[in-house]
């Protein structure tokens, strides 16, 4: 399969520093495309590389079908959304978004830059100036600037990261909205595996210039490659297991049939807190294990617990939602709890 | 707290009585410089519109500031840009442009009276000078217009070029007008220093003295000295006026790019 954008054996070091050890990535036309993972896991020298403003070592980028090398990236069919906004302080918003009209080829006329101020909710703001903007209306202003000019490919540098909380949540729902409008593809850069999540239609999880997995949020989520992308997306139980004869034995949570495909020996599986139950009286699960509650932390809509299992080392985290009908546990209290083979990882 | 004050105070008065007293005797009667005052009197300030010899090094030093001035603002911007970028060996060479703003003026004015007169052989004038000053006042300029690229996000020129512009078009729509203040800045400040330089226009000028080195001239004759004392008040006043503009302009720049005021020479 080759995407719209199409990345080959990329390569990129800074001196004896390399940052890209060699990147094969197909985007699709009209995708929501993340590159998550910690800083300084190359993702955004990634991106700015497919905007232009980094030279790859080796390896290639084309996009629709073009390669990209030796390209500037005024020449590029790709726009950025910047982390800092980058919006001109010397200009109003209407010029912001104005800017590279002309140089596009693409008459500006009132309209369009009324339209595109619209779309992005700063209807009515074009003549404000530039630097009497909230966090919010500039990143709005970004936005427009570069949706604009119809490009391939927006790419977005951690867009999200200067702003509050309330106000992030509010953006992600407007940038998912603008992508599904607009059709255009979004790559977007991020460290926040919940944006990510919430964002995505395809997420890259970036460890130390490689790709660790590439997956969909919920696969990503229920079925995550290695150890290092389940800690680093969302929280997960690791429990030691070991395979024998025809069976699994878990840690704490007893023995199950053997999956295919397993070795014998020492092994650690995977279980998300929120797939374990704290059973009540009379409730009864097909997988049972007995536990004592060793902490409990109140959310409100939550409960989690850390439930020291009978036969295992470390307690397991269980995330509760907490209805009306299901009694809060103490601290101390001797429970059972309940859990599905199915929601297993295995690594 | 009150020695503080008073130490203030003291230091205040050490430094600016000696040009209190500059306007105190331009308008004085008498031609002694010396207490007790004498009448009122703008003759002086009259006999300034009168002097030829005055005019010409007048003339002649403004056409100098106004040359260094655009010349070192323009290498103290190819300098400050090329500051920004990362570049082996850039520590010394940084170091070695801005060393001319600790060197004593006097080795600079003899070296080069040296260069320019023995090993080049060039005739003493006007651009001996010219070329003298840029030296010292680069430097200032450099200074000046770093503090306004590093005021400036390093995010704009590439989101420009992201927009479609090349490297050279983004530069001057985006990063010269958002530094426009600062090259205001830059070029009054030199313009001031070149201005009021003497030692090293005492020794580079030809036979058309400079503002400075006329005055110089004019201290052998006791009775010009009241006129000297005129001259200077308006120099000083014409100094404070630049400076100021420079100031508000480098601090019009800080603002203008949305960060924080960080220093100055004011």
């Amino acid at each position: 399969m080759t995407g719209l954008v199409s990345i080959r054996g990329l390569r990129k070091s800074y001196g004896a520093n390399e940052v890209l050890k060699g990147i094969d990535l197909d985007i699709g036309a009209g995708e929501f495309f993340s590159l998550l993972g910690p800083s300084g896991c190359g993702k955004t020298t990634l991106l700015r590389t497919i905007a232009g403003f980094e030279m790859p070592n080796a390896g290639t980028i084309s996009i629709a079908g073009v390669d990209m090398a030796g390209v500037p990236p005024n020449r590029r069919p790709t726009n950025m959304v910047f982390q800092s906004y980058a919006i001109f302080p010397h200009l109003s918003v209407a010029d912001n978004v104005a800017f590279g009209l002309k140089k596009a080829g693409i008459e500006r006329t009132l309209g369009l830059v009324e339209q595109m101020l619209e779309q992005v909710g700063l209807a009515g703001l074009g003549e404000r100036a530039a630097h009497a903007l909230s966090g919010g209306q500039r990143q709005r202003v970004a936005l427009a600037r570069a949706l604009i000019l119809k490009p391939k490919v927006l790419l977005l540098d951690e867009p999200l990261s200067a702003l509050d909380k309330k106000l992030r949540e509010q953006m992600q729902s407007e940038l998912r909205r603008l992508q599904r409008e607009v059709g255009i593809t979004f790559v977007l850069v991020t460290h926040d595996q919940e944006e990510a999540l919430i964002l995505s239609d395809r997420i890259a999880v970036m460890f130390e210039g490689e790709i660790a997995q590439l997956a969909a949020p919920d696969a990503l989520y229920r079925q995550p490659a290695s150890r290092q992308v389940a800690e680093f997306i969302g929280l997960m139980n690791f429990v030691p297991a070991e395979a024998s004869g025809d069976g699994l034995t878990i840690a704490g949570l007893g023995r199950i049939a053997r999956p295919d495909g397993l070795s014998d020996g020492a092994l650690e599986v995977g279980l998300r807190p929120e797939t374990l139950t704290v059973l009540d009286d009379g409730e009864t699960f097909a997988h049972e294990a007995k536990g004592r509650i060793a902490d409990r932390t109140y959310y409100g809509d939550m409960t989690t617990y850390a439930v020291a299992l009978d036969g295992a080392t470390e307690p397991v985290n269980v995330a509760m939602k907490n209805r009306a009908s299901r009694r809060i546990h103490e601290v101390g209290d001797v429970v059972r709890i309940g859990w599905e083979p199915d929601s297993l990882v295995i690594f | 707290m009150r020695a503080l004050w008073a130490y203030a105070i003291a230091y205040l008065v050490f430094l600016y009585l000696p040009i209190m007293l500059l306007p105190l005797f331009a308008f004085n009667e008498g031609t002694i410089i010396a207490f007790p005052l004498k009448g009122f009197t703008t003759t002086w300030f009259a006999e300034l519109g009168q002097v030829e010899a005055l005019h010409a090094a007048l003339r002649n030093s403004l056409f100098i500031a106004v040359i260094t001035a655009a010349i070192s603002t323009l290498f103290g911007l190819l300098g400050a840009r090329a500051g920004q970028v990362r570049f082996p060996g850039r520590g010394p060479v940084m170091g070695l442009v801005m060393l001319p703003l600790v060197l004593p003026e006097i080795i600079v004015a003899v070296a080069l009276l040296v260069v320019m007169v023995q090993v080049l052989g060039l005739p003493l004038s006007s651009w001996t000078v010219i070329a003298a000053h840029v030296l010292i006042c680069t430097p200032f300029s450099i200074a000046i217009l770093n503090g306004a690229f590093q005021n400036m996000d390093p995010s704009l020129e590439e989101a420009a070029q992201d927009l479609g512009e090349t490297p050279l078009s983004a530069f001057v729509k985006v990063t010269l007008p958002l530094i426009a203040p600062g090259l205001l800045a830059s070029f009054l400040i030199a313009f001031t220093i070149s201005l009021d330089e003497f030692i090293i226009a005492f020794f580079l000028t030809g036979n058309e003295p400079t503002l400075p080195v006329y005055i110089w001239g004019l201290l052998r004759f006791p009775a010009r000295l009241p006129v000297v004392m005129a001259l200077g008040t308006l120099l000083v006043i014409a100094s404070i006026l630049l400076l100021t503009v420079a100031e508000a302009a480098r601090r019009r720049s800080a603002r203008r790019s949305g960060r924080t005021d960080s220093g100055g020479f004011l």
